[in-house]
């Protein structure tokens, strides 16, 4: 009897401590909705930060949070990498080049305040060019020539680095960035910027930021209040999603369907970052594997069934690639071959054989093809976790085997592949390719293709560069040193055409999808998000300057 | 006295050994926080600027001195109390965040431990008194349920009692809509907090239960076939005077001093619960650091637990040499 009592009484405090709960959530839930009522809802966003947070609002900083970058520190004018359009203003009111490139005079927008109360001035922005983090190599002077206007002169043509410079420079205040002692080290907590919204309070889970009663613009931010979540779990977002608990996020879900279903919730699939196979294609910079014959190259690139890879591993998330690296239909007037607008999306096994064919390969008793002796055979390795992309490695090394080529698949850890990739210790190698932010393909030229973004095997390529292949053509080196002494559309084409003939032949990566960047918002809430048909900013909001920029664009449903 | 002379002395050995191995540990993976960072960023579509990269390689740039260099002082800066910088929270001080965590995590998974221990051993000395009759299916009920992935229990609990039925938070410590301030002392906050522990504590509970069961029944098992249990019935004593004071009791022993360990094992959390539930524990720091090669972190971290364990063992062998004397005199 006693121990009957004694158990039941322990179920009753159980559940009882779970009703207390349930019961004491339920007040503070609805407590919070209507406290929000008065303004709007406050819009919830995860913009992929872990848990916990700390404040960090420093732009120079590897950890800032996100709302740093856009919605309260600005640069001078807005890029749309999803469009070819001219920069929309933000700080700066216009800006022009002198003839050779080396001069830029930035026109700065009149009655702009910073959060505090103080004036933007041409001085806070000539202080921010000069600033030591944001130093390029070759500025001569940044100069505020009156209230204004700043004139930044540089040593060569800065025609190409135009996005770098207006687009990526967050403007500080002179008064009290001049006071930072180490800007490595200054966490920035009470951030003074001038964009729409300012920091209200910061914790281990979230941080929010409420609107800037300051901004330049009347009536904006609509949204007076944003609250940015931290969450471990790529699951946690996507369950938060379906129960609507969360309005804005930019992450990889494999089965939207499932989230959009509850009619709230909206998804906005924007490819931006092209997949690739990177190949260590120099033999005179020590590669060493079949694939460092230009014709094993050719004939994987027309063996692959780039349509089911991205049916099967991309779930028909991706886009369409195109051999010459440009963002299609963003960069159409960058494609000096319309045969070269994509890369051919079904197998053609007869063609692979061809061409090893003629390049003296012959096909063994295995199936497999062999040149001297020498059997055809490569390694492909991916990142393991990654599961898209060793699906698409494993699908890879099937269609190969049906062209007579052995490609073996494996995975490795991530430190495995970052120094394969780095030293160019590798054969195959399942990659990305960074996309560029403005309407023109010149940075991955630059940073992928030419010989001064590369070194020896065995030496890690310069920092910031990426060219992973070994790719050293003197062609592709003039053609691009030619673009970028250049803002003459006509040779900067002519150049352009030079380098995607060139690459789209030598194949130095081995272009296969588009990666998907999958964005999700709630739309029966707030309207203003960029759609399909007007996609006036990169929508994730994890996004840099474009998530300020959306923000501004926001506004409740009434 | 000379047992506990002999017993401290062994311990600050371990220590002095648990220390170092942790300078040396992290130091063996491979790995360049700079790379790591870099490529992140890159995989996350972030923009890459010379001037990031520039920043990020100055800021968690390798260190160059020599590891007796690096190791003295690191026990220079431990002896302050000062355990560093971590990289992925730079510049955070790792003993602030190893601070705002532990909390979290000793009050839920020590919690779920003593519940599950205590629940463990109270099923299990009732279904080794009534050995050989249904209760004994039990047993294997409950050890299924600890032999599944425990990530997989946790997600199929979300699934269900989250997602599906919305009767439990999916994520978080407590409510972080209604309480966007952080944590508050009011009684809100804390039925937040302990409404948002209940499915990560169940999950530890369901999963770990099952050991203690087992341990406790066998153990009674063979204790009810003891000389001084059957005097006992002989004598005529209520079953249930023999089964709570006698039998127990005795069985219990063992168990006792496992959990002893297993409190120890506390403080290094839960790791695949924390990043399940997004719970702010100690567990996901490690993950974390270990992911992103944050050497401060990592051996801050590290340092906690291995103290917890020895703290822990050497109160039980403490305890154990009062309350058993051949503990004492067989060393």
């Amino acid at each position: 009897m006693i121990r009957n009592a004694k158990r039941r009484a322990a179920l009753i405090a159980v559940a009882g401590t779970a009703i207390l709960g349930i019961g004491l959530s339920g007040c503070a839930g609805g407590g919070g909705d209507d406290s929000g009522d008065s303004e709007g809802r406050t819009l919830r966003v995860w913009a992929g930060s872990q848990t916990p947070i700390e404040a960090n609002f420093n732009p120079f900083s590897p950890s800032v949070l996100h709302a740093a970058l856009g919605p309260i520190y600005e640069p001078l004018f807005f890029y749309n990498k999803t469009a070819d359009e001219a920069p929309a203003p933000m700080l700066g009111e216009s800006f022009e080049y002198n003839e050779g490139g080396t001069v830029i005079t930035v026109k700065l927008k009149d009655g702009v305040k910073w959060n505090d109360g103080e004036d933007f001035t041409a001085d806070d922005a000539a202080f921010t060019f000069n600033y030591e983090p944001n130093h390029r190599d070759g500025l001569v002077s940044a100069e505020a020539t009156d209230d204004t206007t700043v004139v930044l002169t540089y040593e060569t043509p800065q025609f190409t680095n135009e996005f770098q410079i207006l687009g990526t420079t967050w403007m500080l205040p002179e008064h009290i960035w001049s006071e930072v002692e180490d800007y490595t080290t200054f966490t920035d907590e009470e951030p003074v910027g001038t964009g729409p919204y300012v920091v209200d309070k910061v914790t281990d889970a979230s941080y929010t930021v409420v609107a800037n009663d300051e901004f330049r613009d009347e009536g904006v931010p609509a949204i007076k209040k944003v609250q940015y979540i931290g969450i471990d779990a790529n699951q946690s977002a996507q369950d938060l999603l379906t129960a609507g608990e969360l309005d804005w996020t930019g992450m990889f879900v494999p089965n939207p369907d499932s989230v959009t279903s509850n009619g709230v919730i909206s998804m906005l699939n924007t490819p931006q970052d092209p997949t690739v196979l990177y190949t260590c294609s120099n033999a005179d910079l020590g590669c060493t594997g079949p694939q460092t014959d230009v014709a094993v190259r050719q004939a994987l690139n027309v063996a692959i069934d780039r349509g089911t890879i991205k049916e099967k591993a991309f779930v028909g998330l991706t886009g369409d690639i195109s051999p010459t690296f440009a963002l299609l239909p963003r960069d159409q007037k960058w494609v000096a071959d319309p045969a070269n607008e994509v890369s051919p999306q079904s197998p053609d096994s007869a063609a692979a054989g061809e061409i090893l064919e003629a390049a003296g390969y012959a096909k063994g008793g295995d199936g497999f093809y062999a040149k001297d002796g020498a059997p055809l055979e490569l390694s492909l390795v991916s990142v393991d976790g990654w599961t898209d992309y060793n699906d698409a490695a494993k699908l890879i090394s099937e269609q190969a085997a049906e062209a007579g080529i052995k490609v073996n698949a494996s995975t490795v850890q991530w430190q495995e592949f970052s120094d394969a990739r780095q030293t160019g210790q590798y054969q195959l190698i399942m990659g990305g390719v960074i996309g560029t932010s403005v309407a023109d393909p010149f940075q991955i030229y630059k940073d992928w293709f030419i010989g001064e973004s590369t070194s020896q095997v065995g030496q890690e390529v310069p920092a910031g560069r990426w060219n992973f292949s070994r790719y050293d053509n003197a062609i592709v080196n003039e053609a691009v040193a030619a673009a970028a002494a250049t803002n003459d559309e006509a040779v900067k084409q002519e150049a352009y055409a030079a380098v995607q003939a060139e690459i789209v032949r030598d194949l130095p990566y081995i272009p296969l999808v588009i990666n998907a960047t999958q964005t999700f918002f709630n739309t029966k809430d707030f309207t203003g998000w960029p759609t399909e048909d007007d996609l006036y900013a990169f929508p994730p909001a994890w996004g840099s300057v474009a998530s300020g920029y959306v923000l501004q664009h926001l506004e409740p449903v009434k | 006295m000379k047992f506990y002379a002999r017993r401290i002395a062994f311990y600050v050995v371990t220590l002095w050994a648990t220390i170092s191995l942790n300078f040396l540990l992290p130091r063996l993976l491979p790995g360049d926080p700079a790379d790591i960072l870099l490529a992140k960023m890159q995989r996350a579509g972030g923009e890459l600027t010379e001037t990031t990269v520039r920043n990020i390689k100055a800021l968690l740039g390798g260190d160059s001195s020599s590891m007796w260099e690096q190791y003295v002082a690191y026990w220079g800066r431990m002896l302050q109390g000062d355990l560093g910088v971590s990289v992925t929270k730079y510049p955070t001080p790792v003993t602030e965040l190893i601070a705002a965590a532990l909390p979290w995590t000793v009050i839920l998974v020590g919690l779920a431990t003593v519940i599950s221990f205590v629940l463990g051993v109270g099923i299990g000395a009732w279904v080794g008194w009534r050995r050989g009759t249904w209760v004994d299916h039990l047993v294997p009920f409950t050890t299924v349920l600890q032999s599944i992935p425990y990530f997989w229990l946790a997600l199929v609990l979300v699934a269900i009692f989250s997602v599906a039925l919305g009767v439990f938070p999916i994520f978080g410590g407590y409510d972080v809509w209604a309480f966007p301030d952080g944590p508050e002392w009011s009684w809100e906050f804390i039925g937040s907090a302990i409404y948002h522990g209940f499915l990560p504590a169940l999950t530890i509970v369901l999963s770990s239960v099952g050991g203690w069961l087992l341990g406790m029944r066998n153990m009674m098992v063979s204790t009810v076939s003891e000389d001084y249990i059957v005097t006992a019935e002989a004598k005529g004593l209520k079953p249930m005077r023999i089964l709570r004071t006698y039998a127990t009791r005795n069985a219990a022993i063992p168990s006792i001093a496992g959990f002893s360990i297993s409190l120890g094992f506390v403080v290094a959390g839960s790791i695949v619960m924390e990043q399940v539930f997004t719970y702010p524990g100690i567990g996901k720091l490690m993950i974390q650091s270990v992911q992103n090669s944050d050497y401060a972190l990592m051996q801050g971290v590290f340092l906690v637990i291995t103290v917890a364990v020895l703290a822990a063992n050497f109160i039980m062998d403490i305890v154990y040499g009062f309350i058993d004397p051949r503990a004492r005199h067989n060393v």
